[in-house]
């Protein structure tokens, strides 16, 4: 069976990227091999949530499957993949 | 040392740009007071002991944003208002560069050696046998260490087959090379400034961040807002800290209200083409060798720490000099402000009459987001012609960059060598020169561990600055491996 793949968009606009979010892009680091080849993992133009009222003080942000989460540190992102990759596994 | 993003780092750069927001748009004055809550809002999980310690350092951090000097002017009693306007009126001096917050300080304990509960207390007793003061005991078939007699040698630590042995470090007072910071009677932070090197290892590696550097930010900024030109004169370290080319800096900085943007490895140039030349003649000359004399904190150490090396250092002028030459002749009118990762260039800076202000890269990134600034969509400014007659000296920025940059320009053969981030024991080894040269004619000298592209002024990973900085695309760089060197050196090579 072949798996359909969790596809990670990284904000790279400058507002993500000077709030830590140049640090999410060494996810070949961080990630698991098993996990990584799961994933289609990228960097992406900005994601415009930064400029909304409510996810304000939120970047860095970053898309899972179409859905976009703030503040984010690697551990997150390993976590949030990680639920991502078992729950297509369902 | 901490990592470059962490809780701390992240939330400074949200105060930075929090203050900015406000002084463009004219209210600074009026809304500075408030802006502590509004950062740190009553919901907000601390992770200080409360909300209200939490709201009191961002007072501080905003108090070290405006240039003031908190050791000397905490009055709890003052509104932040009142400081913004004392700012304007008279500019805060630039001296002392660093300053301690003594609220924020934890008073961490000396640092010691001590022994956790997963010795066994085993036969071999490794550590016995290795402390060279005696200094270990058992009790109760445990190991002790008897604090009057440790001397902090870490034997015991590297011996132990358990790993029972644990250092716990004073985090600032391990990081600063030169002994100059330690508590105070107090218990408080201090930092003595006749030992200082400026380097901001100690601020860099304060978990509390009860060390911050006084800022020209706002100085800066108002520069922008105001109709005088205004040069940013940029680190050869500038690429790989945004996500985009240097040439989309270079417009992102236009943007913010910069007239003119001149790379100060053009300046580096200079500077490596008149060490190259001096180096030929003091090898004729029969000198032992010479080191190089760009970076600010080692011009410092030297000064303060390790005379001895005075005359062995190069004359040339630092790429920051020669850059604010080339600066005042193009543009005599203009204030010029150099935008780095050094905290020691603001030391260097003010004695040189030509530079206004200096900010860090990451007070640069608060100012592109305060404007909205997405350096990733800037224009490639057509201008700007990405290879230069100087583009080799970009790599200034990097260990051996700068010797490699003098050796392109040498005519006789030399042997480098590089010392790659100064701490203590390099000290030591430094102060044995005169007497044991080292083993190469030209050493350079970078105080930062990975160079200026580690300083505390940066606000990206090394790792992924290295692979912008070879061009590779921001949206695909977290594939993409380390290959060889920069591309200016190879381009310059061809």
């Amino acid at each position: 069976m072949v798996h359909k793949k969790v596809v990670v968009k990284i904000c790279v606009g400058t507002a993500c990227f000077v709030q830590g979010g140049a640090d999410l892009l060494l996810y070949e680091d961080f990630l698991d091999p098993d996990l990584l080849s799961m994933c289609e993992i990228e960097g992406s133009s900005c994601i415009g949530r930064c400029k909304l009222d409510d996810f304000e003080g939120k970047a860095p942000f970053v898309e899972i499957d179409g859905t976009v989460f703030g503040q984010m540190t690697p551990k997150r992102l390993i976590q949030l993949i990680r639920e991502a990759v078992n729950a297509g596994n369902k | 040392m901490l990592e470059i993003n962490n809780q701390y780092t992240v939330i400074k750069r949200k105060i930075d740009t929090e203050v900015l927001k406000a002084f463009f748009t004219g209210r600074l004055e009026e809304s500075v007071d408030r802006l502590p809550i509004k950062i740190i809002p009553r919901d907000r999980d601390p992770n200080r002991c409360c909300v209200y310690k939490e709201r009191a350092m961002v007072r501080y951090r905003i108090m070290a944003l405006l240039g003031v000097d908190i050791e000397q002017e905490d009055d709890d009693y003052r509104s932040l208002a009142s400081y913004v306007k004392q700012s304007w009126e008279s500019p805060m001096p630039v001296f002392p560069t660093l300053t301690t917050i003594a609220p924020g300080c934890s008073s961490c304990p000396d640092e010691q050696y001590r022994i956790t509960d997963s010795c066994r207390g085993c036969f071999a007793r490794p550590c016995i046998a290795n402390c060279p003061k005696e200094a270990i005991r058992f009790v109760n078939g445990r190991a002790f260490i008897d604090d009057q007699r440790c001397i902090k040698c870490g034997k015991c630590l590297d011996v132990c087959p358990f790993h029972a042995v644990i250092q716990v470090p004073v985090p600032c007072e391990q990081a600063c090379p030169v002994d100059a910071i330690h508590k105070n009677d107090q218990g408080f932070v201090e930092i003595d400034r006749e030992k200082c090197i400026n380097c901001g290892h100690c601020s860099r590696s304060c978990p509390f961040g009860a060390i911050v550097e006084r800022s020209s930010l706002l100085q800066v900024a108002d520069m922008l807002k105001g109709e005088q030109e205004v040069v940013a004169m940029i680190a050869p370290a500038i690429e790989g800290q945004f996500p985009g080319s240097l040439n989309q800096i270079i417009s992102g900085l236009k943007a913010v209200g910069f007239s003119e943007v001149v790379e100060v490895a053009e300046g580096a140039q200079i500077t490596a083409s008149h060490e190259a030349h001096e180096i030929g003649e003091r090898v004729e000359s029969g000198l032992p060798f010479m080191t190089t004399s760009c970076c600010p904190a080692y011009m410092q150490l030297v000064d303060k720490h390790v005379t001895t090396l005075s005359d062995y250092r190069s004359q040339a002028r630092s790429p920051m000099v020669y850059t604010a030459e080339l600066c005042s002749d193009r543009y005599p009118q203009a204030k010029l402000v150099f935008i780095g990762p050094c905290l020691a260039k603001k030391v260097e800076a003010a004695s040189i009459p030509e530079i206004s202000s200096v900010i860090t890269f990451t007070e640069l990134a608060s100012l592109f987001v305060a404007r909205d600034i997405d350096i990733r969509e800037m224009p490639e400014d057509p201008m700007v012609s990405p290879e230069q007659i100087f583009s080799d000296c970009r790599e200034f920025a990097v260990t051996q960059g700068v010797a490699n940059s003098v050796l392109r320009r040498c005519d006789v053969p030399i042997q480098t060598m590089h010392i790659n981030g100064i701490d203590r024991k390099t000290i030591r080894i430094m102060k044995t020169w005169t007497r044991k040269s080292p083993d190469a004619q030209l050493v350079e000298v970078m105080c930062c561990e990975g160079g200026c592209l580690a300083g505390p002024g940066v606000l990206v990973n090394p790792k992924i600055a290295h692979r912008l900085r070879q061009g590779v695309d921001v949206a695909t760089v977290g594939t993409r491996p380390i290959v060889g060197r920069g591309k200016h050196v190879q381009a310059a090579g061809d």
